[in-house]
């Protein structure tokens, strides 16, 4: 019998966790009990920003992270932050699938096997006042947390803050910063409507969980056992997605129960971000050479 | 197995330990055995990631800062004036200048979120004068030992943050409901101060000369300093300037500004107090290194999850199932620090409590004190740590001069239990 | 000899003093940097990095000067030939595991570099330049250790470097 142990960032109740917790009884069931995967969820075992270097070193067999927070490794990691460019789960999956394979190829350069991606719900942006246009936020601490978030804000002419999740809550209830960009389950999640008003539906993009797997833990798998691992992964996948476009809807209910005004953006507001988000997009192209328009040449066709 | 594994583990730590084995490198020998031991996985790189991934983490950057601080204070007039200040209105309470120590850290409680900065802070400042003033050394460190915990229930709490995300409970409620049941322990603290000392009476230096009205306000002028910076710190963060991390670097400017106005800010006292911060920071890192990769290692090896999970079989009524886990934390708590005993069970006694109809608020609370037991229960508890490092008294001698707190935190825990509105009434009137 | 090496932990004391300084720079201009609307990316991660460089760097000079804590009550309790014994016992766990530490750090390090491992943050620094402070502070208290384990073989009494237990806080 072989032991994983799989380190993921989010806790137990997150829909992510709940789905690699399905993942991992799957394989269990497929592999009549040769491999059992041991899920340590919300950081327990390693942190976020360690998860994949603990894979990566063998400290750990498999894992789970935002693809997106690699993305100062590589721009091809930050394509599905690029705002505006995937905005509706049928676009975030197609634009997943243009991308897979250049994704397969830079993990495995890491000595690591790309198994399933699952996206989040798409992006909005919570705030304590109304925002008709961009002009309303000319100056607005928003939190940045990555360089395509900071450039994002900086473009809409509101100012990046740096404030780290832990000290989040404070921040927004003190003023430090005054809107926050996240998804509508991270909003529900850490109770947005106690400190801010308004939530702006912008579906700004959809980022991604990504689980992989050591090609070295793999490889030592008998063939069974192997095609049992991509068979659950590639449920998973299926699951996955569908979970988390029906909880959306949930989430953003969710969010107007508890007294926040959902909106939709203005015209005037979404047009001056498509703006944003096309020049983030030709920024993006630029980091990213060839294979990047290649890539997105072929999500646009 | 999973007792064996316990025992064998517990056994070779306390043998360890008792053999004179620095502390943060006895921890590191545990975690290194239970890997080799009962894991198929090595050690590896996993001790340098969760050393490195300890130390270099953000919201630790607080305690270094907050520790030179006290080291600044330490050095200017600000305990004499503290305590000349305070000394008049203390002098018909029984116990006298004992309870500085418990308003000091549930003053300070409510600036700092850790527990080992509150106790080092006010300690650095307080010890010396009490001791000077003849107060008995048992009194003196307990009450530090034991409030210091309260930097934990009195927001803003790092605990709180792990324990909020952990169990999805909103953070400004667990905040908010921690005010009061840490105005009770500190009341519960200073209420046994008043019975100790009503009872040994011998042992409490006698009053400075009585005064009247009139010089008691004279005399509080020497608070200004005190009170100024509390203030400026403590506005920082609910003005918005900044973040309750960063107001810990207020604090330092605050006291530097404080020490350079009484004339007490050289080139040698800064130096000293720079280099005084940095061993003691260094002190409680390498402890902090090695709670983090034995936690690492309970992680690979599933003990305290497995304990929490056979918890969850067993089918407790919520009063039995609150008993238990009281003991399962207070256990836990010998061993391992708060965040980890929360990081390592949540995800498995969540469902169980709630399952059991408990209050997730109110048992993020009830969480919070049972972590304010393990920082003063030997032989891992980081209160006591850094309390040898101010005295270089033994952790066990420590360890019993807390005993009492200990024991009152278990009447706080019973209290809340028995009046679960203390945790609940707050955060449902202030937040609907 | 002698000499060389208590440079070596004064030196590596200093460095660490200065990483307490670079934490308090960081953090503070993470705040003022806020209300004058300048962006100052990753000045928390240098925070932490800083701290790291403070926590490592000093871990032989605090050794040195005695700090590091541990419970001495045994030891206190024993006749002087139990007690060297037991010194001897406890420096040498001390330095196996020191050792372990020290060369985990290094490799840390070293295959932080090898991976091109890069911090996630909106720092974007290559991990293996903070590390270095790990590196170097976990080798030079091993080489502390191995100097008071020489010491104490030889049957000689580990020196502490001058100035270490005047500290007025405490109690005794
Ligand atoms: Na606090
Ligand atoms: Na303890």
């Amino acid at each position: 019998q072989t032991a994983w142990d799989m380190p993921t960032p989010y806790p137990a109740t997150n829909f992510h966790t709940e789905n690699i917790q399905k993942f991992a009884d799957d394989v269990a069931q497929a592999s009549v009990g040769k491999l059992k995967i041991t899920v340590h969820a919300n950081g327990s075992l390693y942190k976020a920003n360690e998860i994949k270097r603990a894979v990566q070193g063998g400290q750990a067999q498999i894992g789970e992270v935002l693809l997106s927070s690699l993305a100062n490794e590589d721009a091809l990691y930050a394509l599905d932050t690029v705002p505006f460019l995937a905005t509706s789960y049928a676009d975030a999956l197609k634009l997943w699938r243009a991308s897979r394979a250049a994704v397969e190829a830079r993990l495995a350069k890491n000595g690591l096997k790309l198994l399933y991606a699952v996206a989040w719900p798409p992006q909005g942006i919570y705030s304590k006042t109304a925002l008709n246009s961009m002009a309303d936020l000319k100056g607005i601490k928003i939190r940045s947390y990555s360089p395509t978030v900071a450039r994002m804000i900086e473009l809409m002419g509101a100012q990046p803050v740096t404030v780290q999740a832990a000290d989040l809550t404070q921040a927004l209830s003190t003023g430090v910063v005054s809107a926050n960009l996240t998804s509508s389950a991270t909003g529900y999640d850490s109770k947005s409507w106690e400190q801010l008003d308004y939530y702006f539906d912008v579906q700004a993009w959809l980022p991604k969980n990504i689980v992989f797997v050591s090609q070295k833990a793999f490889d030592a798998l008998d063939g069974a056992t192997r095609q049992a691992v991509l068979d659950a992964a590639a449920a998973a996948e299926t699951r996955g997605w569908k979970l988390s476009e029906e909880k959306t809807a949930w989430y953003v209910d969710q969010l107007k129960t508890n007294g926040m005004k959902v909106l939709p953006p203005s015209d005037a507001l979404r047009a001056d971000l498509l703006q944003v988000g096309e020049r983030m997009a030709a920024e993006w192209v630029e980091k990213a050479g060839a294979d990047g328009q290649a890539i997105l040449a072929a999500y646009r066709k | 197995m999973d007792l064996t594994i316990a025992a064998i583990l517990i056994g070779t730590m306390l043998v360890l330990l008792a053999g004179g084995l620095w502390i943060g490198l006895a921890l590191m020998a545990i975690g290194i055995l239970g890997l080799f031991g009962f894991t198929p996985r090595a050690p590896g790189d996993g001790l340098a990631v969760a050393v490195w991934g300890v130390n270099s983490s953000w919201t630790l950057t607080a305690l270094p800062l907050f520790l030179w601080m006290g080291e600044i204070l330490f050095r200017t007039r600000m305990s004499e004036d503290l305590f000349s200040g305070l000394a008049p209105w203390l002098e018909r309470l029984p116990g006298r200048l004992l309870h500085t120590n418990v308003i000091g850290c549930t003053l300070f409680a409510a600036v700092s979120g850790s527990s080992a900065a509150t106790c080092a802070t006010i300690g650095k400042i307080a010890l010396p004068e009490l001791t000077r003033r003849g107060y008995p050394e048992s009194m003196a460190l307990g009450t530090l030992a034991g409030a210091g915990t309260l930097g934990l229930l009195i927001p803003p709490s790092i605990i709180m943050i792990v324990y909020g995300v952990s169990a999805d409970v909103s953070i400004a409620k667990l905040f908010i409901g921690g005010v009061l049941p840490g105005v009770m322990l500190a009341v519960l603290f200073m209420g046994w101060v008043v019975l100790w000392s009503l009872l040994n009476r011998d042992r409490i230096p006698p009053a400075d000369l009585r005064t009247g009205f009139a010089d008691k306000i004279r005399a509080s002028r020497n608070l200004i300093p005190v009170i100024l910076l509390i203030g400026g710190v403590l506005g920082s963060i609910y003005a918005g300037i900044a973040t309750a991390t960063e107001a810990a670097a207020i604090g330092v400017i605050g006291s530097l500004i404080i020490a350079a106005s009484q004339r007490s800010l050289t080139r040698r006292s800064f130096i000293e107090a720079l280099l005084g911060a940095t061993r003691l920071y260094c002190m409680i890192a390498l402890i902090l290194g090695g709670s983090a990769f034995l936690t690492l290692a309970m992680g690979y090896i599933g003990l305290p999850r497995h304990l929490a999970e056979w918890i969850a079989t067993l089918g407790l009524t919520p009063g039995m199932l609150l008993l238990v886990l009281a003991v399962f934390f207070v256990v836990l708590g010998c061993f391992l620090d708060g965040i980890s005993i929360v990081v390592l069970t949540m995800a498995v006694l969540l469902p169980t409590i709630q399952a059991a109809g408990i209050d997730p608020l109110w048992f993020g609370i009830f969480v919070v004190v049972m972590v304010e037991m393990a920082q003063i229960t030997p032989p891992v508890g980081f209160n006591l740590f850094v309390l040898q490092g101010l005295t270089g008294r033994q952790i066990t001698t420590i360890a019993r001069y807390a005993l009492p707190y200990f024991l009152l935190m278990v009447l706080a825990v019973v209290l809340l239990y028995v009046f679960p509105g203390l945790v609940t009434w707050l955060p449902a009137h202030m937040m609907g | 000899m002698r000499a060389f090496l208590d440079f070596l932990y004064r030196l590596s004391g200093a460095l660490a003093a200065v990483g307490m300084v670079g934490t308090l720079v960081m953090v503070s201009t993470g705040i003022v940097s806020r209300p004058l609307g300048i962006y100052l990316p990753g000045t928390d991660d240098y925070a932490g990095y800083a701290m790291a460089a403070c926590g490592f760097l000093a871990l032989a000079y605090t050794f040195k000067h005695g700090e590091h804590i541990r419970v001495s009550l045994v030891l206190e309790r024993t006749g002087p030939r139990l007690r060297r014994a037991l010194e001897w016992f406890s420096l040498a766990g001390a330095t196996v595991v020191a050792g372990m530490l020290a060369w985990h750090a290094v490799h840390l390090a070293w295959e932080s570099h090898a991976f091109g491992d890069v911090s996630q943050g909106v720092d974007a620094t290559p991990l293996w330049i903070p590390q270095l402070s790990m590196a170097f502070g976990t080798v030079v208290l091993l080489i502390a250790l191995v100097d008071d384990l020489v010491l104490t073989t030889l049957g000689r009494t580990p020196a502490r470097l001058a100035g270490a237990g005047a500290e007025a806080a405490r109690m005794e």
